[in-house]
C-alpha cells in the first residue's frame, strides 16, 4: 500500500482526535480570547476530567452521568484558579500554574495510581479508537464528537448572547470600563474560568474513552495544543468566519488541522522526537504572521490622518 | 493563509510520493515504541532479531517512536490499524492500552510490559487475557528481590522504597516488596517523587531514614542513576535495584531479568501467531524464568560489602 493511501485511510482517526482536542481548544478560547487570560489550569483539569469519568464509570455509574460529574470537577478546578486570581490577588498565569501543580496530586488521588484503564470491551463507551471504521454512523467517533462540538457551540452562542454573557465578554475586553458599568468583574472572571475548565474536562473525559485509559501525564502540554488549534483556526478561517459561533467552529477545525498535519508527519516517518519542537514552531509562526502583516505589509488607510 | 496551508499540504504529499517504497515482505509488523528506556529498546531489539532469524526477508518492521507522548502514540496506532499490519508490538503499558483500544482484531503483543491485568482491566485467571492481546512481562520475581535484601543485609531495620508517582508499575512493585518485608518484621517507608526535578530530594530523605534502599524497575529512576549514586555514595546507603541497568548505575545488587531474551521470547510468540495461526487470546503471558543474581563490583567494594559466591559481577 502506498503511503498516500495510508495517509488518506488514517485521516478519520486524526479527525476524531483533532475534534476532541478542538473541544478542549474551545474551552481555552473562552479564557484566552474572551477573558484575555492565559489559563494554565487546563494542563491539569484535562486529566481531572478524564480521571473522574474513568473512575466513576468503573465504579458503576452510567457513562453520561460520569461525564457530567467530570465537567463539574473541571469547573471546580476553574473555581480554584479563579479564587487564587481574584480573591487572593495572584497573577492569572501563576494562579493557573499553582492549580495545575496541585492537580497532579489530586488526579493521582482520584485514580489511586498513575494510570487507569477503561476498556471499550468491558464498558459501553461513547467514543473509541475502534469506532472509526465499520460501525454505523451514529456510533462513529467522528459523528459523536462532532455532535458534541455542535451542541457545545450552540449552548455557548446562546450563553454569550444573554445579558450576563455580554457582561462576561465586556470583562475581558475592558476590565476598568466594565467595573465602571457596575459589572462584578471578579465574579465574572471566576465564572469564565469555571466554564472554560468544565469544557476542558469534558474533552478529557472523551479523550480517556477514545484512547482507553486515563493517565496522570495526559494533559501535559495541553495548553500548547489548544493554543495551536485557536491560532491555526483563526489564521485559516479568520477571513471567512466572522460570526461568534463560526469563530468557535474555526477553533475546532484548527484542532483537526493540527492533528491531520501531525498524522501526515507520522505516516511519513519523520523522527517524532522532533514533534514537540515542530509544533512549537508552527504556533510561533502562526502567531507571528498577523504581527508581521501589521508591521511590514500594512498599507495606511486613505484619510487615516483626518479620521484619527 | 488558506493558500499557504494548501501549499504545505501539497508539498507534504509530494514528499510522501517520493518517499513511497513498497516492501514485498509477507508479514508487516508495526512496532509502537513509547518509552525511551534502554531496557525497553533492548526488548524490542530482541523481538526483531528473533523474528528476522525465523522469517528472514519475509518480515518487515515499521518502527515508530512516540517519545513518551500519548497523542503521538494514538496517531501511530491509528496509522498501523489503517495499514492493516499483521501484528502490533508495544513496549509499555500506555502503548499496549492504546493499541488494544485501536483494534479488536489485529494481534497485539507486549514486550516487557509489567502488568497486563491492570493495563487492560482484564482478569488473568487463565494466564491469558482472553482478547487479542498477549506478550511477555518484565515483572521480576519481586519476592526473591525482597529476599535478596535480607540475604545481603540481615541487620537492616529500615528499608526505603523510592519510586516515581507517575509510573503505575513502579507502585505495583513497591507494594509487593513492601508486603514481603513487612511480613518479616522490617519497617518500610515509601518515598515518591513526581519527576526528575524532585528525585534528589526524595533520595536524600530516603537516605536519612533507611539502612537499605530498594529501587523498582522505573523509567525515571533508570534515567537518573547518576544523581542517585552521588547521594547514596555520600550517605553510604546501599541500593538494591529492580533490574540490571539501574544496578550498574547506582546499585549494589539486583536479581535481573534479561530484556533482550524477553524480547526474543516475544518474537517467538509472534512467529507462532503469524505462521502457525496460534490463537493470541489463549496464549498465556510469559515471564523470564532465568533470573540471575548480579552485583556491581565497584560499588560493593566501596561500601565494603562481600556478596555470596553465586552473584555474577555486572560488566
Amino acid at each position: 500500500m502506498s503511503i498516500i493511501t495510508s495517509i488518506i485511510n488514517a485521516l478519520p482517526g486524526a479527525v476524531a482526535q483533532g475534534l476532541i482536542w478542538g473541544i478542549m481548544a474551545i474551552g481555552l478560547y473562552i479564557t484566552y480570547k474572551l477573558l484575555n487570560i492565559s489559563d494554565l489550569t487546563v494542563d491539569g483539569s484535562m486529566c481531572t476530567g478524564a480521571a473522574v469519568c474513568v473512575m466513576l464509570t468503573i465504579a458503576g455509574m452510567p457513562l453520561p452521568l460520569a461525564m457530567v460529574c467530570a465537567v463539574i470537577a473541571g469547573m471546580l478546578t476553574g473555581f480554584v484558579t479563579g479564587i487564587f486570581h481574584t480573591f487572593m490577588g495572584i497573577p492569572a498565569i501563576l494562579a493557573g500554574i499553582l492549580t495545575q501543580l496541585s492537580l497532579y496530586s489530586v488526579n493521582l488521588k482520584i485514580m489511586g495510581k498513575a494510570n487507569q484503564a477503561l476498556s471499550v470491551r468491558n464498558y459501553d463507551l461513547l467514543v473509541s479508537l475502534q469506532y472509526i471504521r465499520n460501525v454505523p454512523l451514529w456510533k462513529n467517533a467522528i459523528f459523536v464528537v462532532a455532535a458534541f462540538v455542535v451542541v457545545l457551540i450552540a449552548i455557548l452562542y446562546w450563553f454569550f448572547g444573554t445579558e450576563y454573557g455580554c457582561s462576561l465578554r465586556a470583562t475581558g475586553s475592558n476590565l476598568n470600563m466594565s467595573r465602571a458599568q457596575g459589572i462584578n468583574t471578579s465574579f465574572n472572571t471566576v465564572i469564565g474560568l469555571m466554564l472554560s475548565n468544565g469544557i476542558v474536562a469534558l474533552s478529557g473525559a472523551l479523550l480517556a474513552q477514545y484512547q482507553g485509559f486515563a493517565d496522570v501525564q495526559m494533559g501535559r502540554g495541553a495548553i500548547v495544543i489548544g493554543l495551536a488549534a485557536i491560532i491555526i483556526g483563526n489564521a485559516v478561517f479568520g477571513k471567512i468566519f466572522k460570526n461568534f459561533a463560526f469563530k468557535l467552529l474555526a477553533v475546532a477545525f484548527g484542532g483537526v488541522i493540527y492533528y491531520i498535519v501531525y498524522q501526515i508527519v507520522i505516516c511519513l516517518g519523520i523522527d517524532p522526537d522532533l514533534l514537540k519542537l515542530l509544533s512549537a514552531m508552527v504556533v510561533a509562526v502562526f502567531l507571528a504572521i498577523p504581527y508581521w502583516k501589521k508591521t511590514y505589509f500594512s498599507v495606511p488607510k486613505k484619510g487615516g490622518n483626518q479620521n484619527a | 493563509m488558506k493558500k499557504i496551508i494548501s501549499i504545505i499540504l501539497a508539498a507534504a504529499l509530494v514528499i510522501a510520493l517520493s518517499a513511497c517504497n513498497q516492501s514485498s515482505a509477507t508479514y508487516t509488523i508495526g512496532i509502537l515504541e513509547y518509552s525511551t528506556h534502554e531496557a525497553q529498546s533492548l526488548a524490542v531489539q530482541g523481538f526483531m532479531d528473533a523474528l528476522t532469524e525465523k522469517l528472514g526477508n519475509e518480515v518487515s518492521f515499521q518502527k515508530q517512536h512516540a517519545s513518551g507522548d500519548a497523542n503521538s502514540a494514538t496517531l501511530i496506532a491509528n496509522n498501523f490499524v489503517t495499514q492493516n499490519v499483521d501484528l502490533i508490538l508495544c513496549d509499555n503499558t500506555q502503548s499496549l492500552q492504546i493499541s488494544a483500544a485501536a483494534t479488536a482484531t489485529i494481534p497485539v503483543l507486549g514486550a516487557a510490559v509489567t502488568d497486563y491485568a491492570q493495563a487492560l482491566n482484564v482478569s488473568l485467571a487463565s494466564a491469558s487475557t482472553g482478547i487479542n492481546v498477549s506478550g511477555t512481562s518484565d515483572l521480576a520475581p519481586l519476592e526473591s528481590q525482597a529476599e535478596m535484601i535480607l540475604e545481603l543485609f540481615p541487620d537492616a531495620k529500615n528499608v526505603g522504597l523510592i519510586y516515581c508517582s507517575s509510573e503505575v508499575n513502579s507502585l505495583y512493585q513497591i507494594n509487593s516488596v513492601q508486603q514481603y518485608l513487612l511480613s518479616k518484621g522490617i519497617s518500610c517507608a515509601e518515598f515518591a517523587f513526581t519527576d526528575s526535578n524532585d528525585l534528589a530530594a526524595a533520595v536524600q530523605t530516603a537516605c536519612e531514614f533507611s539502612n537499605v534502599i530498594y529501587l523498582p524497575t522505573d523509567n525515571t529512576i533508570a534515567e537518573c542513576t547518576g544523581i542517585i549514586n552521588d547521594i547514596c555514595h555520600v550517605a553510604k546507603v546501599p541500593v538494591i535495584a529492580g533490574e540490571k541497568g539501574i544496578c550498574s548505575g547506582c546499585g549494589v545488587a539486583t536479581l535481573s531479568i534479561d530484556y533482550y531474551e524477553l524480547g526474543k521470547k516475544t518474537g517467538l510468540m509472534a512467529y507462532e501467531i503469524l505462521t502457525n495461526g496460534a490463537d493470541i487470546s489463549k496464549m498465556p503471558i510469559e515471564y523470564d524464568e532465568n533470573c540471575t543474581k548480579m552485583y556491581n563490583k565497584e560499588i560493593a567494594e566501596e561500601l565494603g560489602i562481600t556478596v555470596p559466591e553465586d552473584y555474577i559481577p555486572i560488566e
